[in-house]
């Protein structure tokens, strides 16, 4: 079932809300898309890379001589070729990164600190020569002890990744290193006071695992950089803008030398934010004269690109009887990798995020270990922490007796509550999601043997930022609109759909893409959520800018001042006192009078979009447990979301149903799992398993609509928040049904089963 | 030596390429045919996802063209994404059920998606939920849930009587496969018609590298990009693509596909037909082979326990004769089997149960679909009345080679055959095997479920109406 709470504010429109058919839909059900991979240059050659096959080693030499010889290799480079970087923070996405770490990461320099790390590339006229050069370079490692697992990297004596690392965040400054990068902590009133007046205090530690984002294209580029240093990069990437500052300053190049084009992008979720092939093949290039294709296999995507963190939670909330919280408190132990830059201090603000509490605290760590560097994954860092902080509201609420959405209602953030993290919300519509599940249906229809219902909720925060937009009025009055920030879930359709309703004209009149960054001012990359509402808001912008200019024009034309003409129903006529002065002209008609009215009309915002507004979910899971072989399975879902409002529902809906698909594989099948040599063991599709079509739910949806007030058409970033609730859902789900609560994930069918084994002989199973 | 031979979307053409080019690479370096796409090179995401016609075959079948060699198109008709609407047609009604849906958000997997659905009309299968999952198990989507997508499947219209496929101007049916042998690049790649021919080739060349369907030998060139001096394809052997009810066995040829023994293998043996349909997915089912599996010699192959179970035998043979060994005998160690380098293996048999015998199989994975197994099992029991007159276990998943559970299958028989029986069987299951802890199970784990599934067994055998069929497990 799809459904739509409040649809009727949206009918005041006529594309806003509409289910329009997508401009790219076309092109991409015939192949005529193309990709990262899809495009090929003249003269173009295959570059590979030479990746570290120990987790932690000392690099204490590396030979290319016999690599650059093999004829057929055009260009071999290695961390010479890049320069190195101080250390500066910068953001990225929802992540800060470092260019200290980033060149570090893109080509290891003094050690290898992952297995998979960057040693060497080269590039060759095919890939057998490229492959043949690889093993033809010579490094001396010097193998150094590793350590994987996050609460053995903070344990003294741990092998230490940098030297020099001292804990950021701690006052006074530890005096010694350690793989601790950082320390955050948010919150507010006396936790200890709070829970001196609990009732009812539950205390859990909680695991996950590392989880790749799954994009099912890898990461694939192609580069040419001309003898006069003009560089240009297609790519596969959420955005250009970050690729282009990235690879200039990595290469010291102008950024203005170096144009980025978009490809088609085959899903990011946060793992297309950052660089990983680009410089080294704008490297490559620039020495082999020659454009350079880069691809990662699949088992390169999955041991060298970001997953998200593995974490270790620990979570004590306590309340009154009556169901009302009284303190919350959480430490977080978030992985990140190679490199400072764990998804930490977006974890500890989303922790307890949807809750109004007086007496509040969160600490976080950012801890390193020798795993590729995390990147951002859907709402990074949130999926955790509050993973956590469900289960323990709904352990809550099962030992007060308690209906689950009673007791987050009872204690639900709404307007004007001051957030864990600080600052106080405007109109959000948590209480509205809540309310929407208690209705639902699914709530109340019984449940069969072996199975259990869960629920749990979730936030994300979205951002605004930098962005560009242009739209023309193209002579004929056709439209053409270019945005950049990559179209990954929709957004082609949707800021098509908030132009035509700011013009008035039909949908088909509009052309859309994604500029290259030599056509658009900056812009921020897609992720955030943002995409939609700042692209959409400086979409909406230009439409009013075209508008202006349209009026003036007509202004001119009829001899009045311009706040005589107004602009209704995709044409301009003669307003107040000057009515009917003259007949209306389309903006078609003004369009073919541009030339001799002034020149080209076009709209082009730049702005900084604030404003932007959290969106909460709340879902309802319905998991059945195989008794004998402890396998879960998702037999119904309901998503329920506050969209602001939904431009194109269709897209909502996907993108609601998308997060509960890669939540339903976090919470009870993906991980990456790691021998005791430090070395990943599922670098592949095969035994690193994401959702087939079998192993989901037909996903049902409620969108809920609560306008965000500072977006012109109540925008909120939608789609991280849906990956948020499915962890917790379906582990409340599973206490529900066999009385075991699970802390570990994934809930795999070993896991399950041990747990149910070890409840049964205690008595304390339900199944 | 001839130019390969087939039709792509409609267009007949010649090619010559080094045989150990995969069809995926050809179509996008060489043909520059874009829309199929890579995303792992192993036969898992389905993104590579294109339909094939081989000569004789009436409907299309999806196939992974990232394990598909070059030449094993010979003779064959192809569909890519690219040739699903005509050049000035409207969408296909695959692509328009995806566009009405809104079943695409990347769009990545999209191209797979459409063939594997083209595929799944052309079958002429009921729009069932059951069916769709079966037909979607190999393409991963990791944007939509799925549920747009398998919306689509619902919406499709029936497929025309006759295939409206690329047919027409360019049909291989005229000048037919290229047959026999084809080099370049240093290497040659042969598809002998006959058994005969077949034998020749084999005792000529004994290192050779033998192709059935080539699932996991394609592996080896799309990850490993190995490229072989000789292979001799077992594909074009019309004696071996047969399967056949005889008086008292399944005859399944040795180049027969899983799709191909299906039909019957589900008559006969309809719980080892519920096992096949859970090994990979249709794309890989529609290439590799029973024979293939055997050769293979996994200790997870998902098929050895139930040959082991029911006693199927192999039917060898060389220039100079012909052998028959056991299937547990043919199987010798860890991927180890008794195969000469100057046999093939022409036949699988597989003896029909005497009346009164219960047989049931089990796969346990983490996933329903296209997974690895962790441990399979297959049981043939006999009863005396109460009592167990006779039970064959075989396991894989739990040593080095799938075997049959001697200490389990002695301590049972003669024993009632009831749930008080199965008290020891853990011990037993331990005495056994030994089986190693991967990230795929803990021996703890296996050994749980290994014995889970003989008490699984035992009820579904004694409970009235319980269905002896795998389930989801």
């Amino acid at each position: 079932m799809q459904e739509k709470v409040k649809d009727a504010p949206s009918s005041q429109f006529k594309w806003v809300g509409t289910r329009a058919v997508r401009p790219d839909g076309v092109d991409k059900v015939t192949g005529r898309a193309r990709f990262g991979a899809d495009l090929a240059m003249p003269g173009q050659l295959v570059g590979k890379v030479l990746r570290s096959p120990h987790p932690h080693a000392r690099i204490r030499a590396i030979d290319v001589s016999a690599a650059a010889n093999l004829p057929g290799v055009k260009a071999v480079v290695t961390r010479d070729d890049f320069k190195d970087q101080p250390s500066e923070f910068i953001p990225a996405g929802e992540m800060m990164i470092n260019y200290r770490d980033v060149v570090r990461n893109v080509m290891a320099r003094e050690k290898a600190l992952y297995e998979g790390h960057p040693i060497a590339a080269v590039a060759a006229t095919s890939t057998s020569i490229a492959k043949q050069a690889l093993k033809l370079i010579k490094v001396d490692y010097e193998v150094l002890p590793h350590v994987i697992d996050v609460v053995d990297a903070m344990q003294p004596g741990a092998p230490l990744l940098h030297e020099d690392m001292i804990t950021a965040g701690v006052e006074p400054a530890p005096k010694t290193p350690s793989n601790v990068a950082k320390r955050v902590e948010f919150g507010h009133g006396d936790v200890a006071a709070g829970f001196a007046q609990a009732e009812i205090i539950v205390e859990r530690a909680f695991t996950t695992k590392p989880v790749h984002q799954g994009y099912i294209e890898p990461h694939a580029c192609v580069a040419s950089v001309s003898e006069d240093g003009q560089a240009d990069v297609w790519v596969t990437t959420q955005g250009h803008w970050i690729v282009r500052a990235h690879c200039a300053r990595l290469l010291g190049w102008d950024v203005g030398k170096v144009r980025v084009t978009a490809a088609e992008i085959g899903g990011g979720f946060g793992g297309k934010t950052v660089v990983y092939l680009e410089p080294l093949a704008l490297a490559l290039s620039k020495k082999a004269r020659r454009p350079v294709k880069m691809v990662m296999t699949r088992e390169e995507v999955f041991r060298a690109s970001g997953p998200t963190s593995g974490a270790h939670v620990h979570v004590k909330i306590g309340a009154r009887k009556d169901g009302r919280i009284v303190a919350g408190e959480a430490e977080l132990k978030y992985q990140a990798g190679a490199f400072a830059g764990s998804p930490v201090q977006p974890g500890a603000m989303c922790a307890f995020a949807p809750y109004d509490l007086e007496n509040v605290k969160v600490v976080g760590y950012d801890v390193v270990t020798n795993r590729p560097k995390v990147a951002a994954y859907r709402a990074p860092g949130g999926p955790i922490s509050e993973f956590a902080v469900e289960s323990v509201i709904d352990e809550i609420a099962r030992k007060l007796g308690m209906d689950p959405i009673a007791l987050r209602l009872k204690n639900a953030a709404k307007q004007g509550t001051r957030a864990a993290y600080g600052p106080k919300f405007g109109p959000i519509g948590f209480v509205e999601t809540l309310e929407a599940a208690k209705a639902h249906a699914h709530w109340r229809t019984p449940l069969q043997k072996n199975q259990g219902r869960g629920v749990a909720s979730g936030f994300w925060f979205n951002i605004g930022g930098e962005t560009s937009v242009s739209l023309q009025l193209n002579e004929d009055g056709t439209l053409s609109l270019t945005a950049g920030t990559p179209d990954i879930g929709g957004l082609r359709a949707s800021l098509c759909m908030m132009a035509a309703e700011e013009l008035g004209v039909d949908l088909d009149r509009i052309r859309v893409q994604i500029g290259d960054t030599g056509q658009l001012g900056y812009n921020f990359l897609t992720g955030g959520s943002r995409a939609t509402f700042s692209s959409g808001m400086a979409t909406v912008e230009a439409a009013r800018e075209v508008i202006k200019e349209a009026c003036k024009r007509a202004a001119k034309l009829w001899e009045l001042p311009e706040d005589a003409v107004e602009y209704m129903s995709g044409g301009v006529r003669p307003a107040g006192a000057n009515a009917g002065k003259h007949a209306p002209m389309t903006l078609s008609d003004i369009a073919g009078i541009a030339g001799k009215t002034g020149g080209p009309i076009a709209g082009y915002a730049r702005i900084n979009a604030h404003g932007a507004a959290p969106s909460f979910a709340t879902h309802i899971a319905d998991v059945e447990i195989d008794p004998e072989t402890g396998k879960a399975t998702v037999v119904r879902y309901t998503a329920i979301q506050d969209a602001g409002r939904a431009i194109h529902p269709s897209y909502v809906e996907g993108q609601y149903q998308g997060g509960v698909a890669q939540g339903i594989g976090w919470a009870l099948n993906e991980e990456y799992i790691y021998g005791p040599d430090g070395r990943l063991q599922n670098p592949g599709f095969l035994d690193y398993r994401v959702p087939v079509a079998s192993d989901l739910p037909m996903i049902d949806t409620v969108i809920v609509e609560v306008p965000n007030p500072r977006h012109p058409y109540g925008v909120r970033g939608v789609g991280e928040t849906p990956i948020v609730p499915p962890m917790a859902a379906i582990a409340n789900a599973l206490a529900d049904a066999t009385g075991v609560r699970f802390t570990d994930l994934p809930m795999s069918p070993p896991k399950v089963l041990a747990a149910l084994d070890e409840a049964r002989a205690a008595g304390t199973a339900k199944m | 030596m001839s130019a390969l031979r087939f039709v792509l979307n409609g267009e007949g053409r010649e090619e010559r390429a080094p045989p150990s080019t995969t069809v995926l690479d050809w179509l996008r370096l060489s043909a520059r045919l874009t829309g199929t796409k890579e995303g792992c090179a192993e036969g898992d995401c389905g993104a590579c996802t294109i339909v094939i016609r081989r000569p004789g075959e009436n409907q299309f079948s999806a196939v992974n063209s990232c394990l598909l060699l070059l030449p094993q198109l010979d003779g064959c008709e192809v569909m890519t994404v690219e040739g699903l609407s005509g050049p000035d047609g409207p969408l296909h009604p695959v692509q328009q059920a995806l566009v009405d849906t809104d079943g695409t958000q990347c769009g990545f997997c999209t191209p797979g998606f459409a063939m594997a659905m083209f595929a799944f009309r052309d079958g002429g299968e009921p729009a069932e939920a059951a069916l769709i999952h079966e037909a979607l198990a190999g393409n991963l989507c990791r944007c939509t849930g799925y549920r747009a997508i398998v919306d689509a499947c619902r919406k499709l219209p029936a497929a025309p009587a006759q295939p409206a496929a690329a047919g027409g101007a360019g049909s291989v049916s005229a000048d037919g496969p290229s047959l026999g042998a084809h080099a370049c690049g240093g290497q040659a790649f042969h598809a002998p018609a006959t058994l005969a021919e077949l034998m020749e080739l084999r005792a000529a060349h004994p290192d050779a590298v033998l192709l059935a369907g080539g699932t996991d030998l394609g592996l080896r060139v799309s990850k490993q990009q190995e490229a072989f001096a000789r292979v001799i394809s077992t594909q074009a052997v019309s004696e071996l693509a047969t399967v056949r009810a005889g008086a008292d066995a399944l005859h399944i040829g040795g180049g027969a596909t899983y799709t191909q023994a299906l039909p019957l293998i589900d008559a006969k043996f309809p719980a080892f037909g519920a096992l096949i349909r859970r090994i990979g997915s249709r794309q890989i089912r529609n290439l590799g082979t029973l024979a293939g599996n055997l050769a293979t010699a996994s200790p997870i192959g998902d098929t050895l326990p139930c040959l082991m179970a029911l006693d199927a035998e192999v039917l060898l043979r060389a220039r100079g004769g012909a052998r028959v060994l056991k299937v547990e005998d043919f199987i010798t160690g860890y991927r180890k089997t008794a195969l000469a380098p100057d046999e093939i293996i022409a036949e699988i048999r597989l003896p029909y149960l005497p009346a009164g015998r219960d047989f049931a199989a089990y796969k346990v994975s983490k996933r329903f679909d296209q997974d690895i197994s962790t441990v399979v099992a297959a049981f043939v029991l006999r009863r005396e009345g109460e009592m167990v007159g006779e039970l064959k276990a075989a396991f894989g998943g739990m040593a080095a080679r799938p075997a049959r559970a001697a200490a389990l299958e002695r301590a049972l028989a003669g024993k009632p055959w009831t749930p008080a029986a199965h008290a020891g069987i853990d011990a037993l299951l331990a005495e056994d095997f030994s089986p190693l802890s991967d990230h795929r199970g803990g021996a703890t784990y296996r050994l749980r479920a290994a014995a889970g599934l003989v008490r699984r067994f035992q009820l579904e055998t004694t409970l009235t109406g319980a269905p002896l069929r795998v389930e989801a497990l």
